[in-house]
């Protein structure tokens, strides 16, 4: 993809790996899995943010924690930056090389290596699919409740490092809930356990809740424990269909504020309505709607067409034009396929696409929504909201045309403004797609210097020379102007 | 404390800071006769305390209440810091289901307020309406209700803290799902006030079930009910907790439900289908009684350990237990720990907890005093991290607390 | 790197195609749905990875003579298995093709590919070649040598070949001698919406799988439809397409075009998964041929897998023939043409034929024209996979409805000496109306 917005895209040329370098790595993990070749590294030049690219040295794909710590360790005593990768769907350009990085993929750290039915866990190798992790636990009885949009290619390695929600963490929690224990390859190759379900947790500070979310600075988790739930007994899916995204957003709010407990509240309005309705995932939404409602109930069969009701109720009073009831597995699939295939299937209707992630109090939504609106009125840019209502995490998408330079930088300032008017109603800059290199400099929005440079201390802790994914969450003048002014 | 040092500390404070008392009980946890008590009524007086203390090189004992510590042995000279003074609720959306209070708030009054919304906090550790906010965090401690809610640390949204050498920081926010940089803030939750004194807390609030019902099952020997309690655990519904509680005179599983009536009513059955045994409901006030964390008659037991393993090992930690003559056990079985109460009369109770620790070891668990009696040497028995987790987790304490001003990671 | 012909040569064919290949956002939901991807775990080797190295060479920055854009351009099996999963729907397989085209124009394919090309792609070529394909097969040659060849060095080529060519013999279960045909019996079948439904006969299902064109025949018209004959048909150009040979596809599209029109049937039936794809898909091979376009998409619309047209009136009942069916879907019917329960519709009606899925029957069988000889070890890996789905099934049979993947499994399976057969679900349907009796009453052919 060209570049996008002015001066992202690095001009600077990637250096290459030091032949002993190359063969040293070639002898650890094999040859045919270090990439060296400038024109195949080219497909590694971008994550799900193709906004930014920039080739890395050189891939290295190891296949077990004993190579990547190797992998680790020779790059490291060379100097050389090391960017974790999963399967390259991030929206935040968390994957993205440096001039001096190598990526360390975990594609062939496929194997789920345990299930632990009596105590409900399981432990994987990082590039196992999220959906592959329910897929193989569903014959116990149990699933891995996080469900990102993109679990049918995202890797729990790359949840992890994103600390990833999905629509069911209204109910359910994000990654970090579900994580018990790591394995993890830190700076210079060492190997380090942390936690572990048959531990008392109480004995040391929660270094996996830090690590989860840490997005590839601290280290590269190589073996990951997670927590499984039993299938629920029953599920309920409604589609409300609404005039406008804000009256759609008033009966979410009514909904949670009536005590019902909805496994995932989602909104889709109109212009992704008719994106999705475009693709092979049509799933029968009415194109004229101004937004549809996908609400979600799952648990004990025999209370949920009370909760169906009363959320049906809360859609009506706020002035839903009709509420459907997904009657079949099939149906509610269909539905939820929509949902999370919108993304991709925004190339329908623009040839550009800029996916924001931003939370606000659930109760600013209507209001926040009303805003976003108005600054895609001003800039007459058109924006698509497709998000996780119940938690407040909006999604707005703003389609372009790259083609067009003007368009660019109206772009990028209606995203800037849009990050404000979501930290103005007491919200902040990322929800679930973490911070990136996209990020970087809207952390200032949400964060002060001392609070930037405690972060910056506890990564030092873990990666003291800055090896791990430098570049990334931290914006780098902060955190010099917080070290001068500390020294002073 | 030497009294050069309160005077220079109380020309920083206000005078209502000073002349506060604490439990009688936590001068016998610090192995220690009274020292000075300060109460900042805000974060900057938290600030202006920590930031005195790392200049003259005082250590600080930051508590909630006092009434719940592990035992430790701060150094002298030192000062507890009590948060008794930061009360008030800061923030209170119930539409949003969010809260922010002041870190010495308790929880039997924030959970006045919620109620009124129908909302509650669903934690359960021993005593919970007795700890404060902060304290709450601090220990890091849910209780068996996270079988059906989760752990606190994931419905801690936002906290203010002020740092060993004074920093104070606001991490995290009032939102629900918020990935802006690393997650220090999950760091705090259960640092034991070891990194940073909390001094305001965002919480997520549930909606107060419609129905709290409390299975229980009797047994004469606690052993009896292992399977029945692993079979509740490993169903195919969720309930809020599972608790085993063994005296000599009999054991007991209580599964609490949660929700509305008619999914409480077919949980019970399926739970009673699926273990093959028929639970008694109990709802009465007499029954509440029953769980432990409305209680605080054992809890202040004089000897108390937690064993903790592998949720399907809970079986023969209690065998273990349970040998020790006048125990009192209290098993959260989705969790897989045991809290054990033993009798302070127990004849010698280095060779009894020596033997558990190395019982318990043999069986994959770890075992931890969290009250003893003066005169034994607690610190052999807590559960000790490992070496690279412990290396890490030093690492981090200089980083929050560079001049090792809060008592902790030694 | 710019500026070479080649390059122009894409400059005027993948840049014509920008509108297909810019939807591609990047999202990566094609990675787990892509063979090559799952076992190598190089992006380069994934649908989107190619589609960005097609990208590069749009934008100028990768000369599509390159190593690398050829060996992973190459390395895809064509099986489309990205598209259903794309939400962007991003048409993979056309834009492959003319990639394949581009990598083509700048380094010509190997000599393999070329000759089977010419051979298949011309008539006088094609009977000498399948004839002595026929003689091999036949004298049990092509057993004996898939047998008692090494596999190693050259040997592990033509040992695939013999195995591949031995494996279009027909399942021994089924009756030994064609049927005895004649009029066949419409019995009190409905025959009041009788179509004229053509037959493409193709190159490899004509050279050696005769017998499933005849079956076909049979069964459409024991079904009621009336069959016509098509003179002039020539090889669909499928794998001239996939193989990068666009022109030579063009020109045998162009005469399929012609002899379909002319022959005035309602429908096309194809029975070869590969084929029936690319029929489908002659409006955009020859999109850019004003005199054809018309005709090419009318044509292509005309177009059905025969299982299509058997489902979509439900297929007559036929006889009991009791055995074990494991169903593996060709990703040229499931992926390209979206066709998943027809054929199980087909083979569910003979009864006492118990149908079962093979697991991942979604995913390629490495078939892929000749990418087992082309990519020997990848090749093998992904075959491999499918044998051993297809074994744990324990059936009597794999039915799949294209010869490429009829070969590609059952070589497999013979190289592993295992005894499944493998047939064509229409050619069970022929099996099963023969023992009904539909074929018996009314006069000689």
């Amino acid at each position: 993809m060209a570049s996008l917005l002015t001066g992202k895209v690095s001009s600077g040329m990637t250096q290459p790996l030091p032949s002993s370098v190359a063969s040293d790595l070639a002898e650890i993990v094999g040859h045919e899995h270090v990439i060296t070749d400038p024109d195949r590294l080219l497909v590694y030049e971008s994550d799900g943010l193709t906004a930014y690219r920039r080739s890395p040295r050189a891939v290295v794909l190891p296949s077990s924690t004993e190579e990547i710590s190797a992998v680790v360790g020779l790059l490291h005593s060379n100097g050389i930056e090391v960017i974790p990768r999963g399967a390259g769907t991030g929206l935040s350009g968390g994957a993205l090389a440096t001039p001096e990085g190598v990526i360390v993929g975990t594609a062939r750290m496929n194997r789920i290596l345990k299930i632990d039915v009596e105590n409900r866990i399981a432990i994987a190798q990082p590039g196992v699919i999220n959906a592959r992790l329910t897929e193989a636990t569903n014959p116990y009885g149990l699933y891995y409740a996080p469900d990102p949009s993109s679990q049918s290619t995202c890797t729990l390695g790359g949840n992890v490092a994103e600390n990833s929600g999905g629509p069911h963490c209204l109910k359910y929690g994000v990654t970090a809930r579900y994580v018990t224990g790591l394995t993890v390859v830190l700076a210079g190759g060492r190997i380090v356990e942390l936690g572990g379900v048959g531990r008392d947790p109480y004995t040391t500070l929660d270094l996996v809740g830090l690590f989860v979310g840490s997005e590839g600075c601290f280290g590269i988790a190589t073996e990951i424990e997670l927590r499984l739930l039993p299938i629920t007994e029953g599920v309920r899916t409604l589609l409300g269909i609404f005039e406008s995204v804000e009256s759609a957003g008033r009966a979410v709010t009514k909904i949670i504020a009536s005590g019902l407990m909805p496994a995932a509240v989602e909104i889709v309005d109109g212009p992704t309505i008719e994106a999705v309705e475009a693709s092979v995932f049509a799933a029968g939404y009415p194109l004229e709607a101004g937004a549809a409602l996908v609400i979600e109930f799952d648990g004990t069969e025999a209370g949920l067409d009370l909760d169906a009701d009363r959320a049906e109720q809360c859609c009506l009073e706020e002035g839903a034009i009709e509420v459907q009831r997904a009657t079949d597995p099939e149906h509610r699939m269909k539905l939820w396929r929509a949902r999370k295939k919108a993304f991709g299937a925004m190339g329908r209707i623009a040839p550009d696409l800029l996916v924001q992630d931003a939370t606000v109090p659930r109760t600013k939504l209507p209001e926040v929504l009303a805003g976003i609106d108005n600054i895609g009125n001003r800039y007459g840019l058109k924006i698509a909201n497709v998000f996780h209502a119940g938690d407040g995490n909006l999604h707005p998408n703003i389609l372009f045309d790259r083609q067009n330079q003007n368009e660019l930088e109206l772009v990028e300032r209606a995203s800037k403004e849009i990050m404000q008017l979501c930290v103005d109603a007491g919200g902040t800059i990322t929800g679930e797609h973490g911070v990136g290199v996209d990020k970087r400099e809207y952390m200032t929005l949400v964060h002060g210097p001392a609070e930037l440079e405690a972060m910056a201390a506890a990564k030092r802790v873990f990666d003291p020379a800055s090896l791990f994914n430098p570049g990334k969450v931290l914006p780098a003048v902060e955190v010099k102007e917080a070290n001068e002014s500390r020294s002073n | 404390m030497r009294v050069d040092l309160t005077d220079s500390l109380s020309r920083l404070l206000p005078g209502e800071a000073f002349g506060h008392s604490v439990p009688s009980s936590l001068w016998a946890v610090l192995r220690t006769g009274v020292e000075t008590v300060v109460a900042p009524g805000s974060t900057e007086e938290v600030a202006t305390l920590l930031k005195w203390a790392s200049e003259m090189g005082v250590r600080v004992v930051p508590i909630g209440t006092g009434a719940h510590m592990c035992p430790r042995y701060p150094r002298d000279p030192f000062i507890v810091l009590t948060t008794s003074r930061l009360k008030e609720i800061q923030h209170y959306e119930p539409a949003d289901l969010t809260m922010t209070a002041s870190a010495g708030a308790s929880i039997r009054d924030l959970s006045t307020e919620t109620a009124i919304y129908g909302q509650w906090l669903p934690f359960d550790p021993p005593d919970v309406p007795n700890r404060t906010l902060g304290g709450l965090v601090a220990t890091g401690l849910s209780g068996p209700l996270w079988a059906g809610y989760g752990q606190l640390r994931n419905h801690v949204l936002g906290a203010t803290i002020v740092c060993g050498d004074g920093r104070a920081l606001r991490l995290g926010g009032k939102v629900v799902k918020n990935v802006a940089g690393f997650d220090i803030l999950k760091l705090m939750v259960g640092s034991r006030g070891e990194l940073a004194v909390i001094t305001s807390v965002t919480v997520r609030l549930f909606p107060l079930p419609v129905v709290d019902q409390l299975l229980v099952l009797e047994a004469t020997d606690v052993s009896e009910l292992v399977s029945t309690a692993r079979a509740v655990a490993t169903a195919p519904i969720m309930p809020a907790s599972i608790i085993l509680s063994g005296t000599s005179d009999g054991g007991r599983l209580l599964v609490r439900l949660h929700g509305a009536k008619v999914s409480v009513e077919a949980d019970q059955k399926s739970l009673e289908k699926h273990t093959g045994v028929s639970f008694e409901v109990r709802n009465t006030p007499e029954a509440e009684s029953l769980l432990v964390h409305k209680r605080d008659s054992r809890i202040n037991a004089e000897l108390a350990v937690r064993v903790w393993a592998l949720p399907s090992r809970i079986g023969v930690l209690l065998d273990v237990l349970k040998k020790v003559p006048g125990v009192s056990l209290n098993a959260d079985v989705y969790g897989g720990s045991v809290r054990a109460y033993l009798p302070v009369n127990l004849s010698d109770i280095e060779s009894s907890l020596a033997g558990l620790q190395k019982d318990i070891e043999e069986l994959g668990g770890t075992i931890r005093a969290l009250r003893i009696p003066a005169e034994v040497n607690a610190s052999s028995y807590f559960a000790k991290p490992l070496v690279d987790e412990g290396e890490l987790a030093a690492g981090l304490k200089r980083a929050f607390d560079p001049h090792a001003v809060l008592w902790g990671i030694e | 790197m710019t500026g070479a012909p080649a390059y122009e040569a894409l400059g005027q064919a993948l840049d014509a195609q920008k509108e297909r290949l810019l939807p591609c956002v990047h999202c990566g939901f094609c990675l787990p749905a892509c063979p090559t991807y799952n076992r190598l775990g190089n992006e380069a080797d994934s649908p989107r990875g190619r589609l960005h190295l097609m990208q590069a060479v749009v934008e100028g920055r990768l000369d599509p003579s390159s190593e690398a854009f050829r060996t992973h351009i190459d390395r895809c099996l064509g099986c489309r298995a990205c598209e259903p999963v794309c939400p962007s729907g991003v048409e993979y397989g056309t834009l492959l093709e003319l990639a394949r085209e581009t990598a083509t124009k700048a380094v010509p394919q190997g000599l393999p590919t070329r000759f089977l090309l010419k051979v298949l792609g011309t008539r006088a070529l094609r009977s000498p070649f399948f004839f002595i394909g026929r003689l091999l097969r036949g004298t049990g040659l092509a057993a004996l040598g898939a047998t008692v060849l090494p596999s190693y060095g050259p040997f592990r080529a033509i040992r695939l070949v013999l195995a591949m060519l031995a494996s279009t013999t027909r399942w021994q279960p089924m009756a030994s001698e064609e049927a005895t045909s004649g009029n066949t019996d419409s019995g009190s079948h409905d025959v009041s919406r009788r179509s004229r439904v053509a037959v493409l006969l193709g190159c490899v299902q004509e050279g050696l799988f005769a017998r499933i064109n005849s079956a076909t025949v049979r069964v459409l018209e024991a079904n009621g439809y009336e069959v016509v004959l098509v003179e002039g048909q020539d090889c669909c150009g499928a794998l001239h397409a996939h193989g990068g040979d666009l022109e030579s596809a063009r020109m045998l599209a162009r005469s399929n075009i012609r002899a379909f029109k002319a022959s005035g049937a309602d429908l096309i039936a194809v029975n070869a998964a590969g084929c029936g794809a690319a029929m489908k898909d002659y409006g955009i091979l020859l999109e850019g041929d004003p005199d054809f376009v018309q005709r090419a998409e009318e044509v292509a619309l005309a177009v059905r897998d025969v299982s299509e047209i058997l489902a979509s009136s439900g297929p007559r009942i036929g006889a009991s023939i009791p055995c074990k069916i494991a169903y593996d879907h060709p990703c040229h019917l499931l992926h390209a043409q979206g066709v998943e329960h027809a054929p199980i519709t087909v083979l569910e009606a003979v009864p006492d034929a118990e149908v079962h899925i093979v697991a991942g029957a979604e995913e390629c069988c490495g078939g892929a024209g000749i990418y087992g000889i082309t990519h020997p070890e990848l090749g093998g890996l992904i075959g491999g996979d499918k044998v051993s789905a297809v074994r744990a099934c324990l059936a009597d049979v794999v039915a799949t409805p294209n010869p490429g993947c009829m070969m590609q499994i059952g070589a497999g399976l013979r190289l592993e000496a295992s005894n499944e057969g493998v047939i064509h679900p229409v050619e069970l349907l022929d099996e099963s109306y023969r023992r009904a009796g539909f074929y018996r009453a009314g006069g000689a052919e």
